[in-house]
């Protein structure tokens, strides 16, 4: 099956962005989605995403990594090893052609062997060079040792994230999380410089425009994105307590997770108690029909519910804990839709693979089908966050093998001769 | 000028990138504030709209007096509002809806999150938006997206984390899964909903094209879960839980490690993760076990994840009675990966990178007083954010909106207010 690569532009079409290191790859990925021509330049071993499994089956191999797969739709693969005179000469030239650098190489890695934002953009001002580092450019961390667990420890998202026994220690969700949100922050960023330089200049996609240095520091990124710890320390002075599968609040609440009959969970945001008095009389009538209600029929739980401006713990968890033990008796799928066919927010907790059969994306046309080299069938990809009326954001080409595009890159486009290519490839520098 | 521009005390000349881009911003709770709250601090006029039907829910969550509730006592709601203009318009009234219609008008991007077609049952679907303002980009961001079968359920933050995942993906094997903490997709729709916004900014300078960007918020959250449902499709593995660990890349030791006791509770740890040779030496040595390098158990890193359980347990009684903050000193300096899990005391008191790179800058609010608050993750060399002013008070600039830039003198702004229209 072929990739897709043909239809209408993407909004970001015609910009020329270069990716180095391994820190900025789903920035690439967003930017590459959108229309953007993004080459990924990479050291001849591959990228490191290509070392990491799952691999198409079980079989390590730097063209079949399913974790490279996953954020690398859509951009070209070009080797080059910076370490050599030629290497570092081709270097120069693909940032020459380049509009945007994203850097994930690390702090200060590029500059010290001359290769960095310093020399080009004095050469250049109107580059705009972002670099993703674990702790940023600057500061006594700078250059401390860094993964995704240590982000997510650093940043707070862990100690409001676990169970309700302690002795449990705080969870780090899998997902590479820390990489997710510095690189969306890292577009925003791109995206706003891009828009001060045409705005400086006139707005043409060669713009003389002014450019910027970006420092997008992922122990900062992780740090905003924890929501409730923050406000509770700084206006009330409090510590959160993380709980089972809810929300980490200064006071311990009525679960909100509960495992169904055939196994699988729900979640009743909010421990279920409906947020308006019409809904909590469908939810009676549902329960009735199970015969589980309890004395929620009570006026006084109306009464307390909507009409006390003071949230009364006591009485809601009491509700919650009745509607928790009714959701128990149900499978979760049914909990699920009649749920949210009353309009309660109540969530099936779902394997994200579990999502391929649902025919709600089906309907939107989310997921991308496509190739995954090493692998004979086509599948499907998460597709994009967004959906453009005009200006489609797609897989433009499945992720590229390492070096895919030299010959295109090196020959088409910078105007190497093909005996030159073999040269540089006998003389290990591509 | 308006009032962030006067009340600006950064002192610095630098240019705020999106200065001059203007957001008509119908948000509210938390995933579409997040979007308008990163746009605000990179210098849009986020002008956001409430009224007595939709005062945004957040002004009542976590007061800073709770004694004394108020509609400007969130400092929740300041947190994520922060940086922008608001007013309010009643939108049952002609005179409220008419200022609306003339801010819409006024706007390169309007933006909102209700339920699927709320909006448009307002009276401000896109046909609406495209008559009031021919350059209007519109990003809707509802749980489900504005089409499909499901369209009309319902979410908040966890409701889309259960449904695209993500909360399935978190927690210990053998555990319940614990999900996130928080409202991770409410984030992460936010952070997709400004770029969202900042590529069709891009797109219409280059092409005069306008368009709606429909978002689904579980969508954001299903986009982060690619490398399972490769997995599944390829080689049939359904998701399983992996706690702290690293499974593949099969790393060891990766994970959570309990210290000492502090003041606040006996709840601290560590996360360490080896992965060479000279880090695991590092490591023993640092925790005081150097025999454990020659432990065969732990050899190499496939033995060590042969014997995980017993590698953990060893490090385990090593940390227990350590420091966190000083043994991820110790650590760091001898090159291993290892941070404490901080509280939020932790990052905004004793955190030195945070602290050197004024990552919590303070600002002004009417009823809140001085507060610091989370900066935007990254700097700019010849550009800047800004961290001007906390949540707009309800209805704060009114006055200053309407009569500046709307077009309204300021007394019939004052007729508008005694009818209540805004």
């Amino acid at each position: 099956m072929a990739t897709q690569t043909t239809g209408a532009a993407g909004p970001l079409e015609g910009l020329l962005v270069i990716e180095v290191g391994d820190e900025a790859e789903l920035a690439g990925k967003l930017l590459a989605d959108a229309g953007a021509d993004v080459i990924r330049v990479e050291p001849r071993a591959g990228a490191r995403s290509r070392h990491a499994g799952p691999y198409v089956g079980d079989r390590p191999d730097t063209n079949q990594s399913l974790r490279f797969a996953a954020v690398n739709t859509s951009k070209r693969s070009v080797t080059l090893d910076l370490g050599s005179a030629e290497g570092a000469a081709l270097w120069a030239e693909l940032v020459a052609r380049s509009e945007v650098v994203l850097d994930g190489t690390g702090p200060g890695a590029l500059d010290e062997a001359g290769l960095g934002p310093a020399r080009f953009r004095a050469e250049r001002p109107s580059l705009i060079w972002c670099a993703v580092t674990p702790f940023g450019l600057t500061g006594p961390w700078r250059d401390w040792a860094s993964s995704d667990l240590v982000q997510l420890a650093l940043g707070g998202p862990m100690m409001s994230t676990g169970y309700d026994d302690h002795d449990l220690p705080p969870i780090r969700s899998d997902g590479e999380h820390s990489i997710a949100m510095s690189n969306e922050y890292a577009v925003t960023a791109v995206l706003a410089a891009l828009w001060l330089r045409d705005e400086a200049a006139g707005a043409t996609p060669d713009s003389s425009g002014p450019g910027q240095l970006i420092d997008v520091s992922m122990h900062e990124a992780v740090s905003a994105t924890t929501e409730g710890a923050f406000p509770n320390w700084e206006f009330l002075g409090q510590q959160v307590i993380r709980q089972t599968g809810r929300h980490a609040a200064a006071q311990r609440n009525a679960p909100w997770q509960y495992k169904c009959t055939d196994g699988d969970y729900i979640l009743l945001m909010g421990g279920g108690v409906p947020r308006d008095g019409k809904i909590f009389v469908g939810l009676l009538e549902w329960m009735d029909e199970h015969d589980a209600a309890g004395d929620l029929h009570d006026p006084k739980y109306v009464q307390v519910l909507y009409t006390d401006p003071t949230i009364n713990v006591e009485v809601r968890n009491h509700v919650a804990v009745t509607i928790g033990k009714f959701v128990q008796g149900l499978t979760a799928e049914e909990a699920y839709r009649r749920g949210q066919s009353l309009h309660l927010p109540w969530g099936l907790v779902r394997r994200p693979e579990q999502n391929l059969d649902d025919p709600h994306w089906e309907a939107r046309e989310f997921w991308w089908t496509g190739e995954v080299p090493g692998h004979p069938d086509p599948v499907r990809y998460p597709g994009a966050p967004y959906k453009f009326a005009a200006s489609p954001v797609r897989m433009r080409r499945r992720p590229p093998l390492l070096g895919e595009h030299n010959t295109e890159v090196y020959v088409g486009e910078l105007g190497r001769t093909t005996d030159e290519l073999q040269h540089l490839a006998a003389a290990g520098a591509i | 000028m308006g009032v962030l521009e006067a009340m600006d005390r950064s002192g610095d000349a630098r240019p705020l990138p999106l200065a001059g881009v203007r957001v008509c911003d119908f948000t509210w709770i938390v995933a579409g504030p997040q979007a308008t709250r990163i746009l605000a601090d990179l210098g849009a006029d986020v002008v956001k709209v409430e009224n007595e039907s939709y005062i945004d829910s957040m002004r009542w969550g976590m007061q800073q007096d709770p004694a004394h509730p108020s509609f400007n006592g969130s400092g929740f709601h300041g947190n994520f509002n922060r940086n922008k203009r608001g007013i309010t318009a009643n939108l049952h009234h002609p005179a409220g809806r008419e200022a609306a219609e003339r801010l819409i008008a006024k706007s390169d991007i309007v933006i909102e999150n209700f339920s699927a077609g709320a909006f448009e049952r307002m009276g401000f679907g896109w046909d609406r938006i495209q008559e009031l303002n021919p350059n209007a980009i519109y990003v809707s961001l509802s749980g489900f997206g504005q089409t499909g079968p499901d369209r009309t359920y319902i979410t908040w933050g966890p409701t889309a984390a259960a449904v695209s995942g993500a909360t399935q993906m978190s927690g210990l094997p053998g555990e319940d899964p614990a999900g996130w903490g928080y409202s991770y997709l409410d984030h992460t729709a936010g952070y997709y909903g400004a770029i969202a916004a900042l590529m069709a900014l891009h797109h219409r300078r280059r092409t005069g094209e306008v368009q709606h960007v429909d978002m689904a918020q579980i969508e954001t959250g299903m986009v982060l879960t690619g490398v399972p449902v490769l997995d599944y499709q390829v080689n049939g593995r359904e998701y399983r839980r992996i706690g702290n660990r690293s499974e593949r890349p099969a790393i060891a030791p990766h994970n959570t490690y309990r210290c000492a006791a502090d003041e606040v509770e006996d709840d601290r740890w560590i996360a360490i993760v080896a992965e060479t040779h000279e880090q695991w030496a590092a490591l023993c040595s640092v925790l005081g076990v150097p025999e454990l390098v020659s432990d065969e158990r732990f050899a190499s890193n496939e033995d060590r994840k042969r014997h995980e359980d017993e590698l953990d347990a060893a490090i385990t009684e090593r940390t227990r009675p350590r420091d966190a903050r000083e043994l991820m000193y110790a650590l760091q300096a001898r090159g291993v990966a290892a941070g404490m899990c901080q509280r939020a005391d932790d990052k905004m008191e004793r955190d030195e990178q945070h602290a050197a790179r004024g990552f919590y800058p303070s600002a002004p609010h009417g009823h809140l007083g001085e507060h610091r608050y989370e900066g935007y993750p990254a700097q700019f060399s010849d550009a800047r954010w800004r961290m001007t002013r906390g949540s707009p008070m309800l209805g704060e600039d009114t006055m200053e909106v309407l009569t500046e830039l709307l077009g309204y003198s300021a007394e019939e702004v004052g007729q508008m207010m005694a009818e209540l229209a805004v």
